[in-house]
């Protein structure tokens, strides 16, 4: 496989973008992440994260939606790529054959 | 879920500012926005979710876990991406950084002289502090590594006088007895022992023998001192009589198969001892020295059991929660309520065993120094000449803040800040005193091993510790900020215009400075150099001062095997024989030394509130002949008298002691007194000897009369004849006692070793007066330098005016040696009074003249103006031509 490697933590939140179509930035991943896995989600490791996936080419982001609650900041909000899309439905399919590998299905 | 929440933030549900400005310096500019604003609506959310003290606490610790290599990372590559554009360069930039050390280590290089004067300078100030910071750290960390050394005690006994209260004398030796009464009544002790004084014996394995010393110790001596074993179970061991607790090194010594448990070793000798347990070596920061421990009732003896004999070290273990004064409270009666009416004054006070090392000296029952004086004096010295060195380096950088004022100028003018230039002049001088730190080390490892047998100590650098990098360290951070904190501060603070129009007029105020701390820095080498000859001349005079005694030609040898009184006398008769020996006696302790005192001496008409304590020993015939000690009147103790066994000779001071209350006592041969042989004559007076260091004064002293051995036997050789004596003392000792080596040692060392202590403050101070004079000197050498060259022009045209070499050499020594001067004025006090402290502590010293400072000063004026006129020398020689000629 080509591709870059994808972290553990990495995937989810580049799943959580996908479910958040055009509404994902740093609050709302956390927020998402926390009540589906929960788990304890810090936003820096959720921005570093997001870095990560965008110097990996997984998605891409603009500017945008100031709040008065952000005191007028702008957010930055993510969008999955195409690349980003590819590389989650790899995985899955590696994911899928690795269970149906198992030789007696009714083990889990 | 209300993630777009619009409402606004009211002022005050707003998140710590502190916060907010701790991510400022961290996070990379580029997203700080985005950051900053996301922190604040999860913020608004929370304090509306969970209240805002809560939510300002979640702020923080998610601020806290944005400081995090990934953002500094990315801020630092932020930034040298944007450096390109007119963005505020930080003053602690790497890029920055990375100049100030460019330019730092150009300068050191450029200036090679003042880089050496300063570095080495530093350097020898560093290396002092480092070795004297190791040997303060040792002395620190004596009995620390006993486990629960907080609760260990080492209990002394004061003696209360009941008329005034005061306490005149403090044990620190115990009677027997204590150790029991300890026990039994006071519950706060959850353990307490007591050893004997430590003999060294014969150890014995088949044909393996060796002396080690050890004590005899009561049963609970590891409840007290939990030392580590090796093998077996030592608290069990030293509670059976048969049994022996030996050190790791004496097993490796005669059980090299690591076999040691249940073997059979001889004591001394005489006993058999199966060894029970072993403990490890006791590190060498261990007031306890010894390598066995036998039971103590093996040896015990009636007059052990008595509490008028104070000859036993005891020590105690606390319980949980007791405080050594709780403690100390509950001990208050076991003298008036045990020990009888003649020792109800004794009143135990305990000392923690952490303190045993540094405060070993009392004064009215309180503890009033030891060893921490020392400590102190040393740290203090290093730190003087550590000042010393820093002043170096503060001086030549002022002084050659003329040329580096241009720079300062041109660097300001092109855009420097204050900020950046002060950071590049304390990166000059940290740069210089992490040189001198590397070189220090390099000092410090090469003459650690001298310093360790001059001190006697095992010190060692460890790499391995964090404490001693900490320390290296702060050495260097602070030598280098301090050193370099005048420069930095007065010359990044001039002004650009005045500096580049050449009309910058350095006023006296900088060289005022400049002249205070060379004064500052001479007074504390005149200082030294004072103390340096008055040690040493007080040294010399504890070596030479007749004492009333000879102890030249003098050995003793520590008699062990000889019990009989046929076979004592038989050897004294041959060692008589041999032509090489002048004499022989016996003593119970060295006479430069004497051990026991007692309260029992009485004489007719005494009064019975008087103080009758005597220092008092057994001595053996021809004890005053064999050592020299002039008799007032009367006779020595006669070999052939079975009478002289109940006599006593006593000392003038005694006798001035009897006649106080007693004036038929004025002529006190003859007449009866009671002592430890019972009623008996004085049959002769001794004039008075120095019993002990000269810190002491003169003290009463009895002798009783013991003919057969006791301790010591002394041997006086007859001159120039000490090595054939030694071969006849060897053939004796072979034939008479040929289970023991033979083992002897010369008075005049024993009285040698009294003055140890102050043998070491001597080769210290030596040590320290030089090395503060030679850094003061390469200072003034700088110094001079730059002046002279300062001074080119006005030299070159004073010549051609027609001044003789003489002229300029004076002109330009004058205001280097009015300053030496000056510092003299000041030293002189000082010195005065803290050697007066000094020798305050001898009983009998020199006295301090004048012309020890006279000499002290000479020498500083001396070595300061040779170090001066090389430099005006050669300004003085140079041609006027070649100075003149360019402009």
């Amino acid at each position: 496989m080509g591709r870059p490697y994808l972290g553990e933590f990495e995937e989810l939140v580049l799943l959580t973008v996908a479910i958040l179509e055009g509404q994902a930035y740093g609050v709302t991943i956390a927020a998402e992440l926390k009540q589906r896995t929960s788990r304890t989600i810090s936003l820096s490791g959720v921005h570093i994260a997001l870095y990560r996936l965008e110097e990996k080419g997984f998605v891409r982001s603009e500017l945008g939606g100031a709040t008065a609650a952000r005191g007028g900041r702008r957010k930055r909000l993510f969008t999955i790529t195409a690349a980003g899309k590819q590389t989650l439905s790899d995985m899955r399919e590696v994911r899928n054959e690795l269970w149906n590998a198992i030789p007696n299905p009714s083990w889990s | 879920m209300a993630l777009h929440s619009t409402n606004p933030t009211p002022p005050d549900r707003r998140p710590p500012r502190w916060a907010d400005r701790l991510l400022k310096r961290v996070l990379p500019a580029d997203l700080l926005e985005e950051l900053l604003g996301d922190l604040h609506e999860q913020f608004a959310e929370q304090a509306a979710e969970l209240g805002e003290a809560k939510a300002r606490r979640l702020y923080a610790l998610e601020v806290l876990r944005f400081c995090r290599p990934y953002f500094l990372k990315r801020r630092i590559r932020h930034q040298q991406r944007t450096q390109s554009d007119y963005s505020q360069p930080y003053f602690l930039s790497p890029i920055m950084i990375r100049n100030y050390i460019k330019v730092a280590s150009r300068n050191l290089a450029k200036n090679k002289v003042y880089s050496f004067i300063n570095v080495f300078g530093l350097a020898l100030g560093m290396a002092c502090s480092l070795l004297i910071g190791l040997w303060v750290k040792d002395a620190f960390s004596y009995n620390r590594f006993l486990p629960d050394a907080e609760k260990i005690a080492f209990v002394r006994v004061n003696f209360v006088d009941p008329n005034t209260g005061e306490v005149p004398v403090t044990n620190w030796v115990t009677p027997g007895p204590l150790q029991e009464a300890i026990a039994q009544d006071v519950p706060e002790v959850a353990a307490v022992t007591k050893i004997n004084y430590g003999p060294e014996y014969l150890i014995k394995v088949g044909d393996k023998a060796a002396k080690e010393k050890g004590h005899y110790a009561t049963d609970d001596f590891f409840g007290v001192f939990d030392l580590p074993a090796v093998y077996g179970n030592p608290k069990a061991a030293l509670k059976q009589t048969n049994q022996i607790v030996i050190t790791r090194k004496v097993a490796e010594t005669f059980f090299p198969n690591g076999l040691a448990l249940g073997k059979t070793l001889q004591l001394n000798n005489d006993k058999f001892y199966v060894v029970g347990a072993v403990i490890e070596n006791l590190p060498s920061n261990s007031s306890l020295q010894f390598d066995w421990l036998v039971n103590w009732k093996v040896q015990e003896e009636n007059w052990m059991k008595t509490w008028g004999n104070n000859s036993f070290q005891t020590f105690v273990r606390l319980k949980p929660h007791v405080t050594l004064a709780q403690a100390e409270a509950a001990m208050k009666d076991i003298y008036p309520r045990r020990a009888g009416k003649n020792f109800d004054t004794g009143r135990p006070t305990l000392q923690a065993i952490t303190d045993l090392h540094l405060y070993g000296e009392y004064e009215n029952g309180k503890p009033a120094g030891g060893r921490i004086e020392y400590v102190r004096v040393f740290a203090i010295v290093a730190l003087f000449i550590l000042l010393i060195a820093c002043i170096n380096f503060m001086n030549l950088a002022t002084a050659r803040s003329a040329t580096r004022a241009r720079e300062v100028g041109v660097r300001k003018v092109v855009g420097a800040l204050r900020t950046s230039l002060i950071g590049q002049f304390l990166s000059e001088s940290l740069l210089t005193s992490l040189l001198a730190a590397a070189l220090a080390l390099v000092l410090v490892l090469s003459v650690l091993p001298t310093f360790n047998t001059l001190f006697n100590k095992q010190l060692t650098l460890d790499f391995n510790q964090s404490d001693f990098w900490l320390l290296l360290g702060g050495l260097v951070l602070i030598t280098g900020f301090f050193s370099g904190s005048y420069p930095a501060l007065f010359l990044s603070s001039l002004q650009p215009i005045k500096i580049l129009k050449g009309r910058l007029q350095f006023g006296a105020g900088p060289a005022l400075f400049r002249r205070m701390l060379v004064v500052f820095q001479f007074s504390m080498s005149i200082f030294l150099i004072v103390g340096m000859l008055a040690v040493g001349r007080q040294m010399n005079y504890l070596r030479t001062k007749h004492l009333g005694l000879d102890r030249e030609n003098v050995l003793y040898w520590p008699i062990e095997g000889i019990n009989e009184p046929t076979k004592f006398n038989a050897l004294r008769q041959e060692i008589l024989r041999q032509p090489s020996i002048a004499s022989v006696t016996t003593a119970g302790s060295l006479p430069v030394n004497v051990q026991g005192s007692s309260g029992d001496l009485s004489w007719p008409g005494m009064d019975p509130n008087q103080s009758s304590s005597v220092w008092a020993m057994f001595v053996g015939s021809d004890f005053t002949r064999t050592m020299n000690i002039k008799l007032a009147d009367g006779r020595d103790f006669r070999a052939d008298s079975p009478a002289d066994s109940s006599n006593y000779i006593i000392n003038e001071a005694t006798a001035r002691m009897m006649a106080q209350s007693a004036p038929a006592m004025k002529d006190p041969v003859g007449k009866e007194v009671t002592f430890w042989m019972g009623k008996g004559r004085i049959v002769g007076v001794m004039k008075d000897f120095h019993l002990h260091s000269l810190h002491e004064p003169i003290k009463p002293l009895i002798l009783c009369f013991n003919g057969l051995n006791v301790e010591y036997l002394l041997v006086k050789t007859r001159p120039g004849q000490t090595q054939q004596a030694l071969a006849d003392l060897t053939n004796i000792s072979k034939k008479f006692t040929p289970d023991y080596p033979f083992n002897y040692h010369f008075l005049d060392e024993e009285y040698e070793k009294l003055y140890r202590s102050e043998q070491q403050v001597n080769t210290l101070v030596n040590y320290f007066g030089i090395l503060a004079i030679l850094i003061s000197c390469l200072g003034l050498f700088g110094l001079a330098a730059f002046t002279a060259e300062q001074r080119t022009k006005e030299i070159g045209v004073r010549k051609v005016l027609g001044a003789s070499v003489t002229n300029i050499v004076g002109l330009l020594s004058k205001d280097f040696l009015l300053l030496v001067l000056i510092a003299l004025v000041l030293a002189v006090p000082l010195a005065w009074w803290a050697l007066s402290q000094w020798l305050g502590t001898f009983a009998y010293h020199e006295e301090l003249s004048w012309w020890l400072f006279g000499l002290a000063g000479l020498l500083a004026v001396l070595v300061a103006f040779l170090t001066v006129s090389y430099q005006s020398i050669k300004a003085a020689l140079m041609n006027p031509v070649k100075s003149l000629r360019a402009e």
